[in-house]
């Protein structure tokens, strides 16, 4: 055994050292402002993707609603700017405590049903928000959206791109340094004793309610922040884009196709998801096709891999380094219960 | 019977719909004990273990451990209080090790501990001890769905240990084990048994439950028909009565 989780360091190493020097060489290596600006879309997802997975991962609460979450934070700091006249960075990172309390209230009150339901209650808080926010024009602008005010007026457009281009590389960093100090603490074995088998979790000493809030509330704070500081980058939103079921939707595929159980799962989805939705753009313009295509990648993912491309593909390798791996299973628990039930 | 109350519950009632599964269920057990509940299938054994433990909420009745009021604690709480339990159809963290599978259980002590590290070095000690107790010392890295029955049954008990409880309620332990296991079972209860704990048991076994048993409570259709140790348990005629039919 560890011998085998010593040479996964070894293997991970350099491939992690590779992938950080990839990320931060890119603007320098981005021929133009478009790549680069693709570049922060991709990073704004990992970000968001991974924000989810605190929530998803850990628990296996699957949420729908994430998107509301990220448009609170952005339309948050937004009217902290232009109502409240706050400086930018004060502006997001009180939009992002806001948001994490009005998490308590939705966590007591969403987090009380499990499965299907939990997704049903989910998707409700975005059109609930998202009818809001429309409505309320005088506030928000309603559905002619609403312009956010550079942070840098005096950069100019590369440079704009540049500078957020590392700030969300900064923001993706903190999210995964705290989903790796969490995944490695009691806590985190606790909300993943919730994913497995919540009650056995509960009857064992977990308080689960109070994990899953709390997992909640940090899973909606990064959200929020990867919503406010894409709105302090793109400077301007619309209802329907920050509060749609789309925008969570894609970070549950982003985080599914990875793969949930794995750090930098979430990371690699939204590489992927990410490139795709941009080549779709680019290809075949404003069609929905690039929908029916996040359909079937999703169902694909959901079918054949349920646990994402990096168990799968680390699967092959392993099989490739041990090829004969013991086997300890006589008759498993699920055959004995099958013999019983005949 | 001068044994100081443990578990103690009054005119517990639980309904599902039309089937009354407890019916005013007044029971004792006594601390330090090895006691048993035994009654045909249906009589609502496995739901007075999920009534008292909190997994169910009663409709009415109350429930005391030690004296004290837990009749609407949740489930961690209960816990917390010293109530260790095992499930009718084992249930262990199937895709977790057979490790973490007991880490899991590691008491929490405050919100600080909580951040540490899951495998710190004395839990991972004493989680290892009650594997080796166990006899699946080997056995720590394999993910607890690909463990046989029996091994499964064996890690909840490592899991519940863990959470060092004074009061061990298990249900059916010994049911879909082989005979060696049994045996494995029964010792390890009395040796926890004389170590201080006190033992509740749902079994249909009757060899097992006559011969570890100090305290037999036999329930029929949600009640207590009789209560005793088991040479009387034996020959009383409302037990047999209720068995035949
Ligand atoms: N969750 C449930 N929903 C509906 N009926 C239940 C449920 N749990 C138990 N029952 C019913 O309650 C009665 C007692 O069941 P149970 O406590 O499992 O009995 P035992 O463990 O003694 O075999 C049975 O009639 C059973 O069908
Ligand atoms: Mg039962």
């Amino acid at each position: 055994m560890r011998s085998v989780s010593k040479a996964r360091v070894w293997l991970g190493l350099p491939v992690l050292l590779a992938g950080v020097g990839l990320v931060l060489s890119f603007p320098s290596l981005a021929p133009n402002p478009y790549l680069l600006s693709v570049g922060i879309v991709v990073l704004n997802y990992a970000v968001l993707s991974t924000a989810w997975n605190f929530m998803g991962g850990f628990t296996g609460y699957i949420s729908l609603g994430h998107g509301a979450l990220a448009g609170l934070g952005a339309y948050g700091t937004a009217l902290l700017i232009t109502k409240a006249g706050m400086p930018s960075f004060a502006a997001l990172f009180a939009a992002t405590a806001i948001v994490a309390l009005l998490a308590i209230p939705l966590g007591f009150a969403a987090l009380r049903v499990r499965g299907a339901s939990f997704v049903i209650v989910s998707i409700a808080l975005v059109l609930i928000l998202l009818l809001v926010f429309q409505s309320w024009a005088s506030l928000t602008g309603g559905s002619s959206g609403l312009v956010v005010p550079r942070p840098f007026p005096q950069l100019l457009r590369p440079e704009h791109h540049r500078v957020f281009y590392y700030l969300f590389a900064g923001l993706l960093a903190l999210a995964l340094l705290c989903w790796w100090l969490i995944d490695r603490s009691r806590f985190g074995l606790g909300l993943k004793a919730v994913r497995e088998d919540e009650d056995k979790a509960e009857s064992l000493g977990t308080p689960t309610f109070a994990y899953k809030l709390v997992i909640f509330t940090v899973s909606a704070a990064f959200t929020a922040l990867g919503g406010g500081l894409y709105a302090l980058w793109f400077g301007d939103l619309d209802p329907v884009f920050q509060f749609s079921i789309l925008s969570g939707a894609y970070m549950v595929l982003m985080a599914l196709l990875g793969g949930v159980r794995n750090l930098f799962g979430p990371v690699l989805g939204a590489l992927i998801v990410g490139i795709g939705l941009e080549y779709f753009k680019v290809e075949y313009g404003n069609t929905p096709l690039h929908l029916v295509a996040s359909g079937l990648l999703l169902a694909v993912v959901v079918m054949f891999m349920p646990d994402g491309v990096i168990p799968s593909v680390s699967n092959v390798f392993g099989r490739f380094f041990q090829p004969t791996r013991a086997s300890i299973r006589e008759v498993s628990a699920e055959q004995l219960r099958e013999e019983a039930r005949r | 019977m001068t044994a100081p109350r443990n578990l103690e519950t009054v005119e517990l009632t639980k309904r599902f719909g039309g089937v009354t599964a407890l019916d005013g269920a007044s029971i004792a057990f006594h601390d330090g004990k090895i006691n048993a509940i035994i009654g045909p299938n249906g009589s609502g054994k496995t739901t007075y273990f999920n009534c008292v433990t909190g997994m169910i909420r009663a409709d009415s009745g109350q429930t005391t451990y030690r004296g004290h009021d837990i009749t609407r604690r949740p489930p961690h709480a209960i816990a917390a209080a010293g109530i260790g339990r095992t499930f009718q159809l084992c249930r262990v963290f199937p895709r977790m090790s057979a490790l973490d599978n007991v880490l899991v259980a590691a008491r929490p002590g405050g919100v600080a501990t909580r951040l540490r590290g899951a495998r710190g070095r004395a839990e991972v000690a004493r989680a290892r001890e009650w594997l080796a107790h166990m006899g699946m010392d080997h056995l720590e890295g394999v993910e607890a769905g690909n463990l046989s029955w029996g091994q499964q049954k064996l890690l909840e008990l490592a899991g519940v240990l863990m959470s060092e409880p004074e009061t061990i309620l298990l249900d059916e332990p010994a049911g879909g084990v082989n005979p060696a296991l049994i045996d494995r079972i029964a010792a390890l209860v009395r040796e926890l048994n004389a170590a201080g704990k006190t033992f509740i048991i749902v079994e249909h076994n009757m060899d097992l439950v006559m011969n570890l048993c100090e305290h037999i409570v036999v329930l029929d259709r949600g009640r207590p028909i009789a209560a005793g140790p088991p040479s009387v348990i034996r020959s009383d005629e409302r037990v047999l009565g209720a068995y035949l039919g």
